[in-house]
């Protein structure tokens, strides 16, 4: 079990992460998401005792860190967001020395080095050196050196990073695979990942909590507004005033762009526009290409609730359409977008 | 205690995978031999004191010129690489303290410093087996060796705890390790009877002349001690201070 509560602090009188408070149970993953720089490490850091946080309390497996760091730290598995190992060391000798310190007892400890390099899949590599393995092994390795000692609380900085795509399946199965044995906090900001792994998500930004529950439950109330995606053959510049007529509609922006023009709607709650949206453009003759509903993705949560503030109330539409369109064409937030 | 045991273990072997610890080893050896090739050409002179003369070894200008460059050496990476790496927060976030972390980084570059020594103890052997020679000195000098070594370990860890860069560390630690070394020598320069006194106190010439000839003061053993508990207390304190950044 891991409790956050009202954990703050600033560098030089600048908060960086403010009053964020939440709770994981046990058996449970917490996603924690956030766009680059909202206080994702600089929380993890003060949950795993290497930062001192300004104000706040953190508990782990029941035990208050900042009073017995100690004892506190004795159930704590973390791997860094810049995972930093000694590259000299070979794999076993990295874990072992990894039991050593976390206080395993030498009689237990060769059976729980093999376990945790067992776990994390990197018995083949045992007896190598850390610095000539690829970033995925050595991932996998930081890993095995956090659960060595089976903590109850898992803390993992951005743990794909960096990786291939069959590496970051493989991570995230393991991670999925861990969830039995611990309290796993998993911060990161891909979202797909959030979806395949996390049970429940905490939405950061500016350091302060946004949101938070089940991917369900945010995607639900984000499409309280559901959505239409209307494309149109031709360059009509018209269009999403002309569409912007049909009742229900609350919101059209338009796209126009390589011969074709998209009109995204959004509509009040319970209407459907598509047979509306139908007639209206037989009736002006234009030639319809797509009509898609939009559900509402995490990246809408996501990109709603973190660029909230970026983007005036009553902003250009096409800014807006656009920002949207990109979310969509580009459904992941993938490495390549950090 | 564990811990501090698995970062002893883990700090000593690391020297053995850098190119460092085997020039550093090489150079030292070959000073140390020309120093007691010097001894031995001196012994064959008719009419030297025989039995004490292996305390030249221990007491001149080559061994206070090797030791501080040595050890500083030896002490310049005890925690700068890793936080230079980063692998600092791996550590920290184990279940250990500040105080075990600096503490035994020390310990483990104390161990490589004495390991450095060990071949030189064929060298009174090879006297021994040729002559008479007194023990008891050669000892004392050892001794003083360990001491002196831990003394200047320290302040090299602590100058490692300042900055991220071995090099800074190497420098830091190499005019603070000289700043001790010469602060007792200004006792000839002063009048003033209360500070010559304490100013001899901290002459580690002096020091290293009692060992080699035997003798082993308990003001020499407290001075050593309290000062490297001194710095290993500015080295935690540093740590803890420079955490998380």
């Amino acid at each position: 079990m891991l409790e956050v509560q009202s954990l703050s602090k600033s560098f030089y009188g600048t908060p960086a992460v403010d009053d964020v408070s939440f709770r994981v149970e046990d058996g449970e993953i917490l996603g924690f998401l956030g766009p680059n720089g909202a206080g994702k490490t600089t929380t993890m850091r003060m949950i795993t005792g290497f930062l001192p946080p300004t104000a706040g309390q953190v508990t782990l497996g029941g035990i208050d860190l900042l009073a017995r760091p100690l004892e506190a730290k004795r159930h704590l598995g973390y791997l860094p967001e810049t995972l930093a190992l000694y590259p000299e060391m070979r794999v076993r000798e990295y874990v072992a020395y990894r039991a050593e310190l976390c206080g395993v007892p030498s009689k237990e400890a060769k059976a729980r080095v093999d376990e945790a390099l067992a776990k994390c899949f990197v018995t083949d590599v045992a007896s190598k050196p850390i610095g000539n393995l690829s970033k995925g092994y050595r991932q996998r390795v930081g890993l095995a050196g956090a659960l060595v000692h089976r903590p109850r609380v898992l803390v993992l900085d951005e743990p794909t990073v960096g990786l291939d795509p069959r590496q970051i399946v493989k991570v995230r199965e393991l991670i999925r695979d861990l969830k039995k044995d611990h309290t796993i906090l998993l911060s990161t900001h891909i979202l797909p990942e959030v979806e395949l792994v996390c049970d429940r998500i905490l939405i950061i930004d500016k350091g302060k909590i946004v949101a938070q529950g089940t991917p369900e439950t945010l995607r639900q109330e984000m499409s309280q507004h559901p959505g239409l995606a209307v494309v149109l053959k031709g360059e009509i510049s018209e269009a999403d005033v002309a569409l912007r007529q049909i009742p229900g509609v609350t919101h059209a922006a338009r796209i126009g762009a390589a011969g074709e023009t998209r009109v995204l709607l959004e509509s009040t709650q319970g209407a459907d526009l598509r047979e509306a949206v139908f007639r209206e453009v037989v009736t002006r003759g234009w030639t319809l290409l797509e009509l898609t509903p939009r559900q509402a993705s995490l990246e809408d949560v996501f990109v709603r609730l973190v660029a909230r503030e970026d983007v005036p109330a009553e902003a250009d539409a096409e800014t807006v359409a656009r920002e949207r369109a990109v979310t969509q064409e580009v459904p992941k937030f993938t490495e390549g977008a950090q | 205690m564990k811990a501090l045991v698995a970062i002893v273990k883990r700090e000593f072997f690391s020297y053995f995978v850098s190119p460092l610890a085997y020039v550093v080893l090489t150079a030292f050896l070959l000073i140390n031999g020309y120093v007691f090739y010097l001894i031995v050409l001196a012994l064959n002179v008719p009419e030297t004191p025989k039995t004490s003369f292996m305390s030249l070894f221990f007491t001149s200008i080559f061994y206070w010129i090797f030791m501080m460059l040595v050890s500083s050496i030896v002490s310049m990476r005890l925690l700068s690489e890793e936080r230079k790496s980063g692998s600092i927060e791996s550590l920290l976030t184990a279940p250990v303290s500040e105080a075990t972390v600096v503490t035994g980084k020390f310990v483990g570059g104390w161990c490589f410093f004495l390991f450095l020594w060990l071949p030189t103890v064929l060298y009174p052997v090879l006297l021994a087996r040729h002559g008479s020679l007194d023990w008891g000195p050669v000892a004392g000098g050892y001794l003083g060796i360990a001491l002196v070594g831990a003394l200047f370990i320290s302040v090299g860890t602590f100058a490692s705890a300042l900055t991220k860069n071995q090099i800074v560390a190497a420098i830091v630690g190499f005019v603070l390790i000289l700043a001790i070394f010469l602060v007792g020598l200004f006792r000839d320069f002063v009048n003033d009877p209360k500070l010559r006194e304490t100013l001899a106190y901290l002459n580690l010439i002096e020091h290293m002349e009692d060992f080699a000839r035997g003798i082993v003061d308990t003001r020499r053993l407290v001075y050593v001690a309290s000062t490297v508990v001194f710095f290993l207390f500015l080295s935690t304190r540093t740590l803890e201070l420079n955490k998380g950044k």
